[in-house]
């Protein structure tokens, strides 16, 4: 048995038919005159139903028809073949085939187009592999698009976190010079209280003791007890920056210590200036030492005024407030969130700058000219409304005007009535031989002390610390009061003397005295309920009416 | 060469006077005119031009917002005219150039002599009673596939799918050497002419025009070349016997006879010379 060689061979017919990709022949026009048994079974179409019945165009898609006309076919004739062209057939079955064109044009003799040969080959691998790198590349431009979303927010987010750093930095700062500043005028005022108190006693004795014609010399110790008064009074607000002025927290009501006022800030702000109180409905009650807080008040009313030289309004409003975390958050200092009582002062003046602003509450920073102001005075509101919890706000715009905010922490569930600022006329009260012990470790204040007391009629002994004092104590039962410095040398200060006294016996009542002092007596600047003090530098009169009123046993 | 021509890599060719303005179609640069345009050198001032986007144009003018509607490729031909001082025109708009050019010469009657009309559609979508051609699912279609870019040249794929769309010259190379398009300008364009509705504009239309009209034309049927003989004013019909939507390319001296006839034949307006 033996074959024919030619059967081993495949016929180019055969090559033809069975090739693996798809062969067509059509017209110019598309119309299909050959095609090859593998693009035939590709879309499932019969042979008779295509050659010279149908257009190749007519085998794809919607697409693929509009690209046939509008790309491919103008192509194949200006340069007589096209590769690569993407088309899907539309197979029997309704199925899509994605194919691969490669077509080239012949030409008759005259040059006219005789025939397209189209071979496709089947792209469906391809076609996914194609949609699976577009796929890729939509996501890397997505992922690079989100990086590069990120990485804006990133820059914009640490731009904020520096912001807020350098902020916080920044109030720090100023809330350590501010702590420095207090220290160093705190340290200054104590040690001015002592002088001035000795000033202010001598000064007094002169004046009891100066004979009957002695005019000149009299407006002379005038002039040198108003002068003394005045630096009293700044030594006060130097304690109060530093916030170490003891104190006398009461409930208040600050509606009704506004309106006590209006007499004394109408007078203080001139006929140019219109004064408005705002005074709210249901305010809540606070703690504050009052005097300081009507300190406070015309303080502020006073720097007001110079901010209005030619007039305006100052208006003083009330009004229940919250801080709440945020707010507190933003702050430089630590201010807890809560109900808070405002009371704020505005004027319609020249405002201040952002600098200003920033510098107002330090002591001595002043905007008047040299001699007008001493500096002092929002220093006093800053010290007293922080020693009292509290906050104070500025908001200021230059030409506008100008409005502090005073926030004090709202009383709650307290059983005392608000005090009742009644004119406290200090008429001097005198003693009618009542024992009373003073113990002081500075010689010349104990020597003014004594002095005055004498002088008003009580029998004084004294001691210069704790241990003395204890000793006389034992001595002399009859006396009736301690009158004792809170900060003493020898080891016992004057609080720890006070508990000693009330142990070996009781119901003798204690008033302290004090430049300042930052513990014992005064827990965080306040005092004791119950404690009796008398600041440095007091005066004579001052010291009459406290020690009869304690004598007396009314507080 | 001024910005204009520049941007539209306008050619000036002919020994005539009067201009003859062609207009390439969608899919195609000026070069589809290569088989028309010489025959009309001798008698005419012959002008082509490229469309934003396409052939030798300056695809960085493309903006999307402007191209937004076929109005803004009648701005183009007007611009060119003005910067040719271009009187008396014949304008030769082939597939949505036609369309392009009767929109052209609502705005600016004046400058144009007559419009030549191949293959043109002024609603490609079916509405109602009017046959366009294509369903409107049909044309969501063609934009879904375009917009995936699997139509066209898969060799131009490399560089869409590579992210290199600044290398086009890898798929002229490989396929094509005429008609360049940019594959975003030319998806584009296929969204603004296939929704393009200006039917209401055909009537607006006041020079003469021809309307040459492809047998078995995918893209504009024979019922479209017809309404829009009905629509138009003043406007001749030749359905020609050549297939497909480019009779330019596919047969040209049919196309070529049919201009002839329709140019020799003197315009209404014109006193006749002889």
């Amino acid at each position: 048995m033996s074959m024919e060689p030619g059967a081993l061979i495949e016929t180019a017919e055969e090559l033809y038919e069975s090739a693996p990709c798809g062969y067509l022949s059509t017209l110019p026009d598309g119309t299909i005159i050959r095609v090859n048994q593998t693009f035939l079974t590709w879309i499932g179409a019969d042979r008779r139903d295509l050659v010279g019945q149908k257009c190749f165009q007519e085998l794809l898609s919607i697409g693929g028809k509009i690209f046939y006309d509008t790309h491919f076919a103008p192509l194949l004739r200006m340069q007589g073949f096209v590769n690569e062209i993407a088309f899907d057939l539309i197979c029997a079955d309704g199925r899509q085939l994605p194919v691969l064109a490669n077509t080239v044009q012949k030409l008759d003799a005259a040059g006219r187009p005789m025939v397209h040969r189209i071979t496709l080959f089947n792209a469906t691998d391809r076609r996914r592999y194609e949609r699976e790198l577009l796929l890729a590349r939509q996501k890397a431009e997505q992922a690079t698009e989100e990086l590069r979303r990120l990485n804006e927010t990133l820059e914009e987010r640490v731009a904020q976190e520096v912001a807020e750093r350098l902020k916080a930095e920044d109030a720090l700062r100023q809330a350590q010079k501010m702590e420095a500043v207090g220290q160093l005028t705190g340290g200054i005022a104590h040690d001015f209280n002592n002088l001035l108190t000795i000033i202010v006693g001598n000064i007094e004795l002169i004046q009891r003791r100066l004979p009957e014609g002695h005019e000149r010399l009299q407006r002379a110790t005038d002039h040198a007890m108003e002068a003394t008064r005045r630096a009293a009074t700044l030594t006060q607000r130097l304690l109060a920056f530093s916030r170490r002025q003891p104190l006398d927290p009461k409930p208040i009501d600050a509606n009704k210590l506004v309106a006590g006022m209006s007499e004394l800030l109408r007078r203080t702000l001139g006929e140019t200036v219109v004064l408005e109180a705002v005074l709210a409905g249901g305010l809540w009650r606070t703690q504050a030492d009052p005097n300081q807080l009507e300190n406070a008040i015309v303080n502020l009313a006073v720097n007001a005024r110079d901010a209005m030289p030619s007039g305006g309004k100052l208006t003083i409003e009330t009004a229940n407030a919250r801080l709440d975390e945020a707010y507190v958050e933003a702050l430089a200092e630590p201010v807890p969130p809560g109900q808070y009582v405002q009371v704020s002062v505005s004027d319609t003046g020249t405002g201040m700058d952002k600098a200003t602003m920033e510098r107002v509450f330090e002591p001595f920073f002043t905007t008047k000219e040299a001699g007008k102001g001493t500096g002092l005075g929002l220093s006093q509101v800053y010290g007293f409304v922080r020693q009292s919890n509290g906050h104070v706000r500025i908001y200021s715009e230059l030409g506008e005007g100008t409005t502090i905010k005073i926030y004090l922490p709202r009383l709650i569930g307290s059983d005392e009535e608000p005090v009742e600022r009644a004119a406290r006329a200090l008429a001097t009260v005198r003693g009618s031989g009542e024992t009373i012990l003073v113990v002081e470790d500075e010689p010349s204040l104990r020597a003014y002390a004594v002095e005055a007391l004498r002088d008003l009629g009580y029998r004084v002994l004294e001691a210069a610390d704790g241990k003395g004092a204890l000793a006389i104590l034992e001595q002399h039962p009859e006396i009736e009061l301690l009158f004792t410095d809170v900060v003493l040398t020898g080891g016992m200060n004057g609080r720890a003397l006070a508990e000693e006294v009330a142990r070996r016996k009781p119901g003798v009542p204690v008033l302290y005295t004090t430049g300042y002092t930052a513990n014992a007596i005064v827990h965080h600047g306040r005092l004791d309920p119950g404690m009796h003090l008398i600041g440095k530098p007091f005066t004579y009169a001052e010291l009459a009416a406290k020690v009869r009123q304690m004598l007396d046993g009314s507080t | 060469m001024s910005a204009v021509l520049q941007r539209h890599n306008v050619k000036v060719v002919g020994r005539g006077e009067q201009p003859m303005l062609f207009a390439h179609g969608y899919g195609c640069d000026q070069n589809m005119w290569r088989f028309i345009a010489p025959a009309f050198e001798e008698r005419y001032k012959v002008v082509l031009f490229d469309h934003v986007g396409h052939g030798q144009s300056d695809a960085a003018a493309f903006d999307r917002t402007r191209y937004d509607s076929l109005g803004a490729y009648a701005e183009d031909v007007l611009a060119i005219c003005r910067e040719l001082d271009l009187n008396d025109v014949i304008l030769v708009g082939h597939s949505v150039s036609a369309m392009i050019g009767v929109l052209a010469a609502i705005r600016q009657p004046e400058r144009f002599d007559r419009l030549v009309l191949i293959g043109p559609s002024p609603r490609y979508i079916d509405d109602g009673d009017y046959v366009g051609g294509f369903k409107q699912e049909d044309i969501e279609g063609l934009l879904d596939f375009l917009d995936s870019n699997h139509l066209g040249w898969s060799s131009t794929m490399a560089p869409v799918i590579m992210g290199n769309p600044n290398r086009p010259q890898l798929g002229e190379e490989l396929a094509n050497s005429f008609c360049r398009t940019d594959p975003e300008v030319a998806k584009h364009f296929a969204r603004v002419t296939f929704l393009s509705d200006n039917r209401a504009d055909l009537p607006k239309l006041a020079t003469k025009a021809l309307i040459l009209q492809c047998s078995q034309d995918v893209i504009a049927p024979e019922a479209v070349g017809r309404y829009m003989h009905q629509s138009l004013p003043d406007s001749e019909f030749v359905l020609l016997k050549a297939t497909g939507h480019c009779p330019n390319l596919s047969a040209p001296e049919e196309t070529i006879a049919a201009m002839e006839a329709f140019l020799s034949d003197p315009a209404p307006a014109k006193a006749v010379a002889w």
